[in-house]
């Protein structure tokens, strides 16, 4: 099953995907025409949003460091999420702004102190990131600061939640950026350093996981910067193809 | 109360900055900070009504910063420093627990989202008096520490300010306005009420053991 979060009647409500995702399908048995319907960021609020910096040893590689000894984890804010078909926000001054498609592993049950033969018991399903960085206001404290990395509107996330148990191995698919029609990115998550077992289990020894965090698992190879105007497609074997457009923000 | 996020900020105080003098010149920070520097507190470290601080069996100390928290009732982007603190409604005083720890180049998420390491106080209606507020600290009865807000090398507003040049603070998201650099360290046993005039005091205990 996909769910997605969608603007209708004046409402933010979850509904799932049927007849081949043209329709989406209100908890109520209403049926609302995908091809119309107004997507939200697939986010519940107040969740723990978890993202990884220099997770694939590629794209390590390419910006010059060695792949972390650990995760190197940060945080983000609710703000910066921009749902499927929306717009991400790029600064008047950024000539560096970095799509970034990551898969999103969703939490879907209490998790603490839990090992990674048993994280997977702990997924309720993935998603799609393009966790944009504005990589010429990077600084060296808490990098990556969130100057560069929670800015409004920056993360385009979506188009759906897909349930776990439908895509399978998280280590076993292709992710991909398309700008303007033009591949810029392409990797597999087989590439991770650490795969969404090892996180869970890395995360919940020092804190409790809840149901609805997300972990943002990292970014490939592939460094190309967008700029207004650009059409981006962030797409993950068997999850989903996520779309926006990049907008100047004055 | 908080339905959003909750951010703090390091490296906001004064006396802290010039101790570090030019050590912040050297790597891997290659100069002092320009922005905010800036960390989200997961809503699992939500402490309310004097509710223990659980110490983690693999701790010894950890320390206890005394801080302000602002809650915001209206989205603020890109506000002057004039008008920055129109969107605050409420405050209340805060303890940011922390595994102790001295470099700032990379975000400090296992040592400061740790369960339960985010007591908070009473919320009571915001004034401006508060931001520039002295914030006593009192462990097991002994004053052990003392700052104030009108030492912040980004006073209040403009703080807000150069937050929200890059990001909203959203209605329902709560600012913690900066940390003393020198903040005492609290082992299991020991209480702490933390004052400041005007604002709700903040009780709680160090417990050891993690509570579920």
């Amino acid at each position: 099953m996909k769910r997605a979060r969608i603007a209708w009647q004046g409402r933010a409500v979850w509904a799932d995907l049927v007849d081949d995702d043209q329709w989406l399908r209100l908890a109520n048995g209403e049926r609302v025409d995908a091809t119309h319907a107004h997507w939200l960021p697939p986010v519940t609020p107040g969740a723990t949003i978890f993202a990884l910096g220099l997770n694939y040893a590629d794209h390590s590689a390419e910006l010059g460091f060695a792949p972390p000894s650990s995760p190197l984890v940060f945080l983000k804010g609710h703000a910066t999420f921009v749902g499927h078909g929306g717009t991400a926000r790029c600064p008047v001054d950024a000539r560096q702004m970095h799509p970034e498609c990551e898969l999103v592993a969703v939490i879907g049950a209490p998790a603490r102190k839990v090992r990674s033969e048993h994280a997977m018991d702990y997924v309720a399903g993935y998603t799609v990131a393009c966790d944009y960085a504005i990589r010429e206001y990077l600084e060296n404290y808490y990098r990556p600061n969130l100057r560069v990395k929670n800015r409004d509107g920056c993360t385009p996330i979506g188009p759906w939640i897909v349930d776990a148990a439908e895509v399978g191995d998280p280590q076993a698919l292709a992710l991909s950026t398309h700008v303007n029609g033009a591949l810029v990115q392409a990797g597999r998550s087989h590439d991770m350093v650490f795969g969404v077992s090892a996180l869970i289990e890395y995360l919940s020894d020092f804190m409790t996981l809840m149901p609805g965090d997300m972990i943002l698992t990292g970014t490939p190879h592939g460094v190309a910067f967008v700029k207004p105007g650009d059409r981006v497609i962030c797409e993950i074997e068997g999850i989903g193809a996520l779309a926006h457009d990049v907008e100047v923000d004055r | 109360m908080i339905s959003g996020i909750a951010y703090g900020v390091v490296l906001n105080d004064e006396r802290q900055l010039r101790e570090l003098g030019s050590r912040l010149n050297d790597a891997p920070y290659l100069g002092a900070p320009q922005a905010p520097v800036m960390f989200i507190k997961p809503r699992t470290c939500f402490r309310f009504h004097g509710a223990a601080i659980p110490m983690p069996d693999e701790l010894e100390r950890v320390e206890a910063a005394a801080t302000l928290g602002l809650l915001f009732e209206r989205d603020v982007t890109k506000a002057q420093p004039a008008n920055a603190l129109s969107g605050v409604a409420a405050a209340c005083l805060a303890i940011e627990v922390c595994e102790p720890h001295d470099a700032f180049h990379r975000p400090a998420i296992r040592q400061r989202c740790r369960d339960g390491f985010l007591p908070l106080g009473a919320f009571t209606a915001f004034e401006p008096a508060f931001a520039t507020a002295d914030i006593h600290t009192v462990i097991d009865g002994r004053r052990r520490h003392t700052w104030s807000l009108s030492d912040l090398a980004r006073p209040v507003p403009d703080l807000v300010a150069a937050i929200t040049e890059f990001m909203t603070l959203r209605a329902g998201d709560l600012l913690m306005v900066g940390l003393p650099g020198d903040a005492p360290t609290v082992e299991a046993g020991e209480r702490i009420e933390v004052t400041a005039q005007g604002l709700p005091a903040l009780a709680t205990v160090v417990q050891r053991g993690s509570i579920q």
